[in-house]
């Protein structure tokens, strides 16, 4: 058999193809978007009640303050699995706490469910981040019409 | 050998016709401006988007011409890796910087391997280089609406279902490119006068200028360059002639592939089967534009062709609508414009090529005829 001989060119094309492969891995993985889904309602869980709250400001890393009312939902849209969640609220005796909490997001999660009662209340991260999937509408869906010559033909803004 | 004596006017005239299409394209746009109305402001606000928009697939067509190829209509195969890379991108929910450079990443091997192929078959064609590039160019579009229109979905997954067509395969028409829209141009951009500056991606253009001066300046760069003077002299002196000329269509595939990239995070939006049909040809024409030749450019050509091309684009469908009443016809117009462009610049290439060869013969002439006398 013939024995494959690897100049120092071959080394360093190889380790050039590595390189770029770390870089693709590493950009999935940094640019990759997810929804997070900030949820302001009641839980239970266990026996425990998470009570919502009538006010709290969230913001997740540094996209924005989101002011939600008991009951309400809002999202996020991140980038990238590690993110920091700052919730500002009041508790009975009308002082004002401010929650930082560090949270991961699965890779392949597009989105997330985040109880901001029961991550106050100090549960466990399987009880305040869960995954969601959002539900499937069951209606027809429209026909799109197919690409043909014409349209092939057509000409693009330039 | 002496310099040719020539009358004034016959140097007026040979300046004139060496930069007849952008001094034509000067005037159009001096004739068409006060016409259409437009601000100052505006008109250097959307030039300012266009050159950063279009330059860096300009300027991807710089390279086939130093090795003597011509003008690469094929560029066009690296447009479609470029969107295939942003298909892929847009269905995995990559999003910014770093989906951009991943787009880049995934085209560069279909990029790199439809130039080899484009480069081989170049090769089988020496002299027929452009028209036989624009052919591969429409049999590479066909396999990319197989693979796009039928393979996508099917064979190679594709899960998310705002890309997917209803009936399970195919990419839809339009792509939302909403997550990485603008983020190269906005990521630096400064106003300067009203003016909105993409810093970011006038930078990246600037160090592609800079790679393509550098590039000249190698030993593979000089190898192209001998390969585009003469294809026998430089095989006589032990270049490698043909993997010359394929090293040189690969780089400005994988360069177009960027470049479509860098372009379509401008505009923001796909569309999958025809975003990359004229791109082509719109890019040579603003580069023959910016008074460029099929055997000789620069990057200044590229700049003046952006900026002069795009003036008229901008101008013509108002000055024509404020002029006649019709702005279709403005439109028509600058189609109209931008095939004849090429077509004036095939024709002025031959007859300069052939005025070229009477100038050396009379060249040939005078310095005899001065032998002569100079032995009387």
């Amino acid at each position: 058999m013939k024995k494959i001989h690897f100049t120092r060119r071959n080394y360093v094309q190889l380790a050039s193809v590595a390189v770029i492969l770390l870089i693709a891995v590493l950009m999935f993985i940094v640019g990759r978007q997810h929804t997070v889904l900030l949820d302001n309602k009641t839980v239970e869980h266990e026996g425990k009640t998470y009570t919502a709250f009538s006010i709290v400001t969230v913001e997740v890393d540094r996209e924005g303050e989101l002011e939600l009312a008991a009951r309400d939902r809002d999202k996020a849209e991140v980038m990238g699995q590690r993110h920091k969640i700052t919730v500002v609220y009041t508790d009975r005796s009308f002082e004002e706490h401010t929650l930082v909490k560090k949270f991961k997001v699965p890779i392949g999660q597009d989105m997330v469910l985040l109880s901001i009662p029961a991550l106050v209340g100090e549960a466990d991260e399987s009880v305040w981040l869960q995954p969601f999937f959002p539900p499937t509408a069951a209606v027809a869906p429209q026909a799109e019409v197919l690409p043909t010559e014409d349209v092939l033909a057509v000409d693009i803004t330039f | 050998m002496s310099e040719l004596r020539e009358t004034r006017k016959e140097k007026i005239l040979s300046i004139l016709e060496k930069n007849s299409v952008p001094i034509l394209f000067t005037v159009f746009c001096a004739l068409g401006i006060p016409l259409s109305g437009y601000s100052y402001g505006y008109l250097g606000q959307e030039i300012v988007v266009r050159i950063a928009r279009n330059s860096f697939l300009i300027i991807a067509l710089l390279v086939p011409i130093m090795a003597g190829m011509g003008l690469n209509f094929g560029m066009t195969l690296g447009a479609m890796a470029g969107q295939i890379g942003l298909i892929f991108i847009a269905d995995w929910g990559i999003v910014g910087i770093p989906g951009m450079i991943l787009a880049m990443i995934i085209s560069t091997p279909i990029s790199a391997f439809l130039g080899w192929l484009c480069g081989k078959i170049l090769n089988m064609a020496k002299g027929r280089e452009m028209v036989t590039s624009y052919i591969i160019g429409f049999f590479i579009n066909g396999v990319y609406q197989l693979i796009v229109l039928y393979g996508m979905g099917s064979v190679i997954p594709i899960k998310n279902p705002a890309l997917v067509l209803p009936r399970g395969y195919g990419i839809r028409n339009t792509v939302n490119l909403i997550s990485i829209r603008k983020v190269l141009d906005n990521l630096l951009a400064i106003k300067i006068f009203g003016i909105s500056i993409p810093v970011a991606t006038l930078l990246v253009i600037a160090a592609l200028c800079f790679f393509i001066i550098w590039f000249r300046k190698t030993k593979l760069g000089q190898d192209m360059r001998a390969v585009g003077q003469d294809l026998e002299v430089a095989r006589a002196a032990g270049i490698k002639v043909e993997h010359t000329r394929i090293v040189s269509v690969v780089l400005s595939t994988i360069l177009a592939g960027y470049g479509m990239i860098v372009y379509l995070q401008n505009i923001g939006t796909l569309n999958t089967y025809n975003s990359h049909m004229q791109i082509g040809m719109f890019s040579i024409a603003a580069l023959l534009v910016g008074g460029a030749t099929v055997n000789r450019a620069s990057i200044g050509n590229v700049f003046l062709g952006v900026s002069l091309f795009h003036l008229m684009f901008i101008v013509s469908p108002t000055a024509g609508k404020n002029l006649i009443g019709e702005a279709q016809l403005g439109e028509y117009f600058r189609v109209f414009v931008s095939y004849g462009v090429i077509t004036i610049a095939l024709v002025l290439y031959e007859v300069r090529k052939r005025r070229d060869l009477t100038r050396a013969g009379r060249l040939l002439a005078q310095d005899q005829a001065d032998e002569v006398e100079a032995k009387q």
